[in-house]
Order: C-alpha cells, then structure tokens, then sequence
C-alpha cells in the first residue's frame, strides 16, 4: 500500500467510508502501533483545519460585508471623531473643564461678593461722615467716671451719689410758674424726668406736650416743695434772626454746665428744613434742648442736633416754631395757662452778667427709663 | 428589560444555529459599537476595533455550532470582556508602557475570558498560517484542494475540472499538493503545546 493509499484510507475512515472489514484492520494496527496512531490523529486535525479555515473564511467574507453595512449606516456618526485627533489644548480642557468651571464661578462670587461688600461698607461709612445726630447725651458708668477724674470741677458728691439716670440733655424755663422746655428726643421713652442745675437743685417735672416732628417738649414741674423759678431775665423772639448774628448757649454736655458760642450761619436747618437754623457752635450730646440766644438776650431756638463729619454745623429750632406751638396747645391740656416773660434784663449787659444771670434758668434734664 | 436581553440572546443563537445571515448582522449591529467605542478610547482605530470584533465572533460562532458553548451572561457581556482582553492583550503586546501585566478587574468572568481570548488568537493565528501557506502553494494545487475538502467536490469531478487523464493522476496530484501544503504550514505555524 503506498503512501497515498494509506492517506487516502485515513481520509476515508475519518469520513465514516470504510467496509468494516477495513476499519478493523485499521483499528487493530492503530492499537498496536502508537506512532501510527498519532499520524491517523495528525491527519484528521490537518484536514479539520484546512477545512475549518475554509468555513472561516466564508464567515469573515459575511463579516466583513456586515461590517461595510455598518459602516455605511454609521458613517455620518462615527467618521468625525475618528478623524479628529485631539489636540492637547482639547485635551486639557476635557480634562479640567469641570475644575475650572467651579474655579471660575469661585473667583466671580468672590469677586462680586468683595466688590458689592466694599461698595455697602462704603456708603455705610458715607452715611456715619455725614449724618444727622441729636445731640441727647447717654450716661453710662464709665463716661461718668472718667469725666469725674478729668475734671477739675468735680460734681458735688451728693449728686453723684444719686442715680444720674440713663440719658440727660438740656432744658430751659419757660415761665417762671413751672413751664419748662426741652428737645423731644431727650425725653423720648421716658419714665420720669429729672432737671437739676449747676447749684444742685433738682426738681420732679413731667410731660405737659410733645411735638416729634419740630423736637420740641413742654414740660411742668410737679415737685411740692416747687414755689417759682422767679423773674426770667430773657424774652423769646417771634421773628427770624439774621445772618451772621452772634449767638450763644448753656448746655450741660457733662455734669457741669458749658458755655458755647458762635454765629448764626444759615437760615435752614439740616437737609433745607427752614423750621431750623444751622449755627456755628460747638456742640457735644448733651447739649440738646438747650437754649440758643442772641446777644441782646433773646430766646432765638433751641438746640437740636448736629452734622457728623461736617465741621462746625450744628442745628436747632426756630423760637417761632415753639411759640407756635404754645399757641396752638389745646386749652384744656395745660394745667394753667401759659404767660410767656415779656421783659428781657440781658440786653446791654456784657456776656458774663448775662451768663450768671441764665444760669439759674438753664437745666440738665435727667432721663430714667 | 432582563427578559427582553435574554429573549435577544436566544434569538441570536436561534440564527446562528440556523446558519441565519441576519443574526450575525444583527449581532454586529447590537454589539459592534460598544467594542468600536472601547477601542477608540484606548487609543486603537476602528480597524483594530473591526478585528478585534471579528476574532471574537468567529470564536463565539464556532462554539455555538459545536454546541460548546457555556453561556452564563449576556451575549453583550461576553463579546466585550472578550474584545476587551483581546485588546489589552495586543495593546500590551505592542506597547512601550505595559509590560505584558493586564489587571482584569472583572474577575467573575476572567477565567472563561483567558481561554476564550487565547483560543481566539490561536484561531487567528492558525487561519492566517493556514492562509499563507494556501498562498505559497500556488495554482492549481490550492483550487484543487479547495475543491476537494472545502467545497467537498468528488474526485471525479476534479479530474474533469482540471483535465487530469484520469482519477489516479488527480488522486496522486492531490496527495502531492497536500504534503506541500502540510509542509508549509508547519513552518509557519507551532501547534500550541
């Protein structure tokens, strides 16, 4: 049998075409025969894979044809980005997009949070150069104390000793029968109300009027032991004063009373008010409600307020607005009508004379609430 | 959603079964994206993408046709760990960075994927061998052997086909070529120890 028989004899037997006859004989050999075993194995493998490589190659000719019609269904979408190569600019940004966005909103909000709170903190410190103060004094323990060191006219220790109460401002006379008047933000919530002046003569009032929007107050003294404040050396003017007039007052900016004096330098009051004057005094918290008189002694205001951050601007208000208001002082709300002192003893007198004079006149106004 | 997956998977290996032309397109259709995806992120083309796929599929075919096939995921997953390993395979293979170490971080499946993928690339390996050396035979002898155990033509037919005087001569002209064949297999291929 030649080579070729033989092969073609495998070939046959591995097809399942052999006699039986023929198929012993070969399994017989097979058993006793290890080396011709392994051939009769070598053959059929071989032959599998040639034929396997000719099914493959069928599947990949229906793969590829698949795949051209994917291809061509798909080509719009999937060419692009193949062809696309990135460059490293892209791909830096693909990367830290994200990051830098959230960087980039951190820095506007901190930007713009910084911008607008140095814009408010801005305008706020505006408001507090320019800004309308009264002048009501708040009395606290460690303002007084200090006072009490620096001074060199201590108060008298008996008052001292006493409650000073919370706030205090000024106040004048009206009518020498009680009357007393003041700035309504002095008194302001207040409980009871105490005036005392420089000798130390206090006396109990309460609250006759009020007029919030003109800051004025009307007070009466109810104190028992009250008999009179005497003659009252000044008298109040009805008409405006003039431009450039000198003008002074009494306040008790601490416990002592001050003298303050200046010229009348406008018309109008804080923000074109013309219920007010604006004068050129220096004032202090304390001095509200105080009395402002020109230098032939007549009651022209009374002392309001001042302008933070503006030098020497300081307010108060017309007397004719407190006459005013007296005269349309309902009746029936005062316990005894008004009569308002007509002389005035201070004209022609030189300022010292006049002082010693108003001093008796002029109180502190203690607040207790 | 499960059930619908598994509903597609079995009309899938219905098809294949059936020798159905449209469940390899739409096997290609389903899957090939995801692969063609995977493969463009790691920095291949689609051609590598393409390969890489049919490798894959032509070991799945096969298995289902031998009815091997032990299937205990979806047909999704399975191409893609395959496609997936394959990848990192000839990417590691070629490239300066890796040296040879592939982390599998689906380890569930990273047995069956090894074997998968390493029969898939003796398979490839083994047809294009196979392919090579069906080249070098040249004319005639490759169309004969083709006729014979591919299109599994009779040998009668042969001889007339190729004007042998008789079945004898075709017979012996056939045993030449497929020695010359097997000779020039060998030296290109190493069957797998």
């Amino acid at each position: 049998m030649s080579e070729r028989e033989l092969l073609e004899l495998i070939e046959r037997y591995h097809q399942h075409q052999v006699t039986s006859s023929e198929r012993r004989a070969l399994e017989e050999r097979m058993a006793a025969d290890p080396i011709f075993a392994q051939r009769v194995r070598e053959v059929e493998l071989f032959t599998a894979a040639l034929q396997n490589h000719g099914r493959q190659k069928s599947l990949r000719d229906r793969l590829n044809q698949h795949h051209q019609a994917w291809q061509q269904e798909n080509q719009k979408e999937t060419t692009p980005p193949v062809l696309k190569r990135r460059t490293p600019v892209q791909v830096f940004m693909r990367r830290y997009a994200a990051t830098m966005g959230v960087a980039a909103t951190v820095a506007i909000v901190t930007v713009f949070s910084s911008l607008l709170g140095m814009e408010m903190w801005r305008s706020a410190t505006k408001q507090q150069t320019a800004r309308y103060v009264e002048l009501r004094r708040e009395v606290d323990d460690l303002k007084r104390k200090q006072n009490a060191l620096l001074n060199t006219n201590p108060v008298t220790p008996k008052a001292s000793t006493l409650n000073p109460g919370q706030f205090s401002g000024t106040g004048f006379v009206l009518t020498s029968d009680g009357y007393f008047v003041t700035s309504y933000h002095v008194i302001e919530g207040a409980d009871s109300l105490m005036i005392e002046n420089k000798n130390g003569t206090k006396l109990k009032v309460e609250e006759i009027y009020s007029d919030q929007v003109r800051d004025l107050a009307l007070l009466r003294v109810t104190d028992t032991s009250f008999t009179g404040f005497g003659k009252l050396p000044y008298s109040f003017k009805q008409k405006e004063s003039e431009l450039g007039e000198r003008v002074f007052t009494l306040g008790f900016p601490r416990e002592d009373v001050v003298f303050g004096e200046g010229t009348l330098s406008s018309k109008s009051g804080v923000y074109g008010d013309t219920a007010s004057y604006q004068i050129s005094i220096p004032l202090n918290p304390g001095n509200s409600g105080g009395p402002l008189l020109d230098d032939r002694g007549n009651m022209i205001g009374v002392i309001s307020g001042k302008m933070l951050g503006v030098d020497g601007a300081a307010f108060a208000v017309k007397s004719a607005y407190l006459l005013t208001l007296l005269d349309q002082l309902p009746e029936h709300r005062l316990p005894k009508p008004i009569s308002l002192p007509k002389v005035n003893n201070l004209a022609g007198t030189p300022r010292p004379q006049q002082l010693k004079k108003l001093q008796d006149f002029v109180y502190m106004v203690k607040v207790y609430n | 959603m499960i059930s619908k997956a598994l509903v597609t998977d079995a009309a899938i290996i219905e098809g294949i079964l059936q020798d159905d032309d449209a469940a390899l397109s739409r096997l290609y259709k389903l899957y090939f994206s995801m692969v063609l995806f995977f493969v463009q992120s790691n920095s291949g083309t689609e051609d590598d993408a393409k390969d890489i796929f049919q490798e894959a599929v032509i070991v799945f075919y096969e298995k289902i046709k031998a009815g091997q096939l032990e299937l205990n995921c979806q047909i999704k997953t399975y191409l893609y760990s395959i496609c997936r390993r394959l990848w990192l395979k000839r990417l590691s293979r070629s490239s300066r960075f890796s040296h040879g170490m592939i982390e599998d971080t689906e380890s569930e499946l990273a047995p069956h994927v090894d074997a998968y993928a390493e029969q898939a690339e003796q398979n490839e390996l083994k047809f294009e061998a196979m392919g090579n050396a069906l080249g070098q035979l040249g004319e005639p002898c490759k169309t004969l052997l083709e006729d014979f155990y591919i299109r599994s033509m009779g040998m009668a037919e042969i001889t007339e086909k190729f004007g042998y005087t008789n079945v004898d001569s075709a017979k012996n002209q056939k045993y030449k070529c497929l020695m010359r064949l097997k000779k020039l297999f060998f030296l290109d291929y190493q069957v797998p120890s």
